[in-house]
């Protein structure tokens, strides 16, 4: 048993007409047709404007004459929560402690950018990109040459005006 | 026993010996107070000025390592006086230090970084710069960086008070004072110095072996035994990706103290060696077939019952651990009974550490030849652990090689026997006539004991993973003995060292849990001078 039934009233059928509310809406279609405001974004010919905090794949530092500014201090490795770095340190020519092997899993990475939080010589930062598209899965663990070869800018993980974010 | 002093250390009532410091008094209720000079193994200068406390009634605040304990005496370790005196010795030792903990050793280890983040000041108030040594190889396995250096003359008073060879000494005065070498004459020649890499508080001495090679952090410590020397030093396996990265001594009073000898010490890449047998081969004319735990003791077991009574001969090794001997022994009188021999190298002389008696790198370079002597084993070939096992390499019966890689013998080694069974790390030339070749661990990568010249019995534990289906020999032998002839089969360590326990007299009475981690002595009269 139905119970609070409610009745629609419509009106009579030979009273109404469809063509009011069709022409309410095909207003408004041409009215954004000369309406100069765009909303469609045309990437890749334009460019997304990116946070400063945006964290996106790696960039290694490096000093004037080309060497890595990473000491191999360890404490990225061990910070990081995906365990994606590998770093096998050693001594160069001049006795500098330095990374024989630096790698990033970028697959494994999540993103979080403790490793740039951590570093105390400023050299490995996450970076302001995202467009990492490759044909094979091994081109996704970056060595330390390629790591240096980044060129996209790194992300500020806070205000520099305001470091302690207050 | 001597009189007890009763003090109060940070409201607790202590009962210590006479004579005894405040800073080892405050020990035995677990309160570290922080020092650098200090070292239980040596003088006390009272230099470092760290360990200061406030006693009640002194008009100063005491150092901790040299004032003795008095009758009543209320010591307050952790008050404010007692923090802010130390807060400014620690503000000191900054002054000139780099603070390159990201590229140092030391680091993660290091008593500086521990007590200035303990204790010390949030903020460095140092405006001038900071004065500059650079590095200096001191000869040997050292390193000094200068820079680092805290002036707590450990390592000086080491060489000249426990090596008792001074090859150390402070040179300058103040500010510029550091620690050199005399001319270049350097570490080179010694054979303890490693040790004041290990004393050194801060990372100012570091081993070249080491550097740069892994983070204090990442290091996994095993207890284990010193497998290089009779002496038996008690040492930890710091390991990382399953290979051992350093040894570093482990403290026991009664063999080793705090100290290790270098040969030790950097005896270890053995431990990481590749290439190992990793599953059981059944060797049939010259060719070689993987098989199964199963299938290679059902093979073993088959030939010996074909050998007939020509008697067991069997080759042990002195590196072997007491439950793989005794194991091998049990197996042995299953199959008939035989001889055992081993063979193990010695070094011409013995060396030493002159301030710390009995503790030497004995001439007897296998850790366990006292517990192959006991368990009924006997030396043969020559002092570089060659020769001797003529009678053994054309017996006719049943062939054993457990431990001993044969590196001396030719392939023809074994070719006439019965059934010759190799139980070994690494595959042999001369293990090429073997019938069943049998992949065992090694102590880095099992449980057991040694039994160290003076007949005390130590417990090492596994600190790598054995590679593929290797398994500790006593494991193995014991699995062979109990399906041979009978009884239980010992399948942990505790349980090989019991049926070691009821085998051999030496052992009678002993229990495993009981030899703990210091060790016990054997219940045999024993000699405390060794060979």
């Amino acid at each position: 048993m139905a119970i609070n039934v409610k009745v629609m009233h419509r009106p009579p059928p030979e009273t109404t007409s469809y063509l009011r509310a069709a022409l309410s809406g095909m207003a408004l279609t041409f009215k954004h047709m000369v309406n100069p405001t765009k909303v469609t974004q045309q990437y890749p010919e334009e460019q997304t404007d990116l946070s400063p905090r945006w964290r996106g794949t790696h960039v290694m530092e490096q000093h004037a004459d080309g060497r890595p500014k990473c000491v191999a201090c360890g404490l990225c490795p061990t910070v990081c929560p995906a365990n994606c770095i590998r770093l096998v340190g050693g001594e160069d020519d001049q006795g500098n402690r330095y990374p024989i092997v630096y790698e990033i899993d970028e697959f494994r990475c999540i993103f979080c950018g403790m490793c740039q939080e951590v570093c105390p010589v400023e050299a490995i930062h996450v970076g302001r990109h995202f467009e990492n598209a490759e044909y094979t899965r091994d081109r996704f663990v970056y060595d330390l040459d390629r790591l240096m070869e980044q060129d996209h800018p790194s992300t500020l993980l806070w205000d520099p005006s305001d470091p302690r974010s207050e | 026993m001597s009189e007890l002093v009763t003090l109060t250390i940070d409201g607790r009532e202590v009962s210590v010996p006479k004579g005894t410091t405040i800073l080892e008094a405050a020990k035995t209720i677990g309160t570290e107070v922080p020092h650098y000079c200090y070292h239980p193994g040596m003088s006390s200068p009272a230099m470092c000025r760290l360990c200061l406390v406030e006693v009640e009634g002194a008009p100063k605040p005491m150092p901790g390592c040299v004032t003795a304990v008095a009758e009543g005496q209320v010591v307050r370790t952790q008050s404010e006086e007692a923090l802010g005196h130390r807060r400014g010795v620690l503000e000191f030792y900054l002054v000139n230090h780099p603070l390159d903990c990201p590229i140092c050793d030391m680091s993660g280890e290091c008593n500086l970084q521990d007590y200035v983040h303990a204790e010390g000041r949030e903020h460095g108030r140092g405006r001038e710069p900071k004065r500059v040594f650079g590095r200096d190889d001191f000869g040997g396995d050292v390193l000094f960086y200068g820079d680092r250096c805290v002036m707590c003359t450990r390592c000086v008073r080491f060489m000249s008070e426990v090596e008792q060879d001074h090859r150390l000494t402070v040179v300058e005065r103040g500010n510029r004072s550091v620690i050199d070498t005399f001319f270049e004459e350097g570490l080179d020649g010694t054979h303890w110095h490693g040790n004041i890499v290990d004393i050194c508080p801060v990372g100012a001495l570091v081993s070249k072996d080491f550097l740069h090679k892994a983070r204090a952090w990442d290091l996994t410590h095993t207890p284990s035994i010193c497998a290089s020397c009779s002496q038996g030093c008690n040492v930890s396996l710091h390991t990382r990706d399953n290979l051992v990265q350093r040894i570093k001594p482990r403290e026991n009073l009664d063999v080793n103290g705090w100290w290790m000898c270098d040969h030790g010490r950097h005896d270890y890449e053995w431990m990481n060696q590749g290439d190992r047998l990793e599953a059981p081969l059944v060797r049939d004319g010259g060719t070689s077939r993987a098989v199964g735990w199963k299938d290679a003791l059902r093979v073993l077991l088959d030939n010996a019952e074909a050998a007939g009574t020509a008697g067991v001969k069997a080759v042990a090794s002195a590196r072997s651990s007491n439950e793989d001997l005794a194991a091998l022994a049990a197996l042995v009188d299953t199959l008939g009974g035989g001889d055992i021999v081993y063979r193990s190298p010695r070094a011409d002389e013995e060396i030493p550490l002159k301030g710390f008696p009995g503790l030497a790198r004995r001439r007897d370079l296998s850790p366990n030849a006292r517990g192959a002597e006991l368990v009924g084993a006997t030396r043969v070939g020559g002092d570089d652990a060659t020769g001797g096992l003529e009678s053994v390499a054309s017996h006719r019966g049943i062939v054993l090689v457990l431990g001993d890689a044969l590196a001396d013998q030719p392939d023809t080694f074994g070719q006439d026997a019965a059934l010759y069974v190799f139980m070994g790390t690494h595959d042999s030339p001369a293990a090429r006539h073997a019938d069943v070749v049998l992949p065992v661990a090694t102590h880095a990568e099992a449980e057991g004991t040694f039994t160290n010249h003076q007949g005390r019995v130590q417990r090492f534990e596994p600190a790598l993973h054995a590679p593929g289906m290797t398994r500790p020999a006593w494991l193995i032998l014991g699995a062979l003995v109990a399906e041979r002839g009978g009884g239980s089969v010992a399948r942990t360590a505790a349980e090989a060292f019991a049926a070691l326990a009821g085998r051999v007299p030496a052992f009678s009475g002993m229990d495993y849990d009981a030899v703990g981690s210091r060790g016990a002595v054997i219940n045999e009269s024993v000699s405390l001078t060794g060979d």
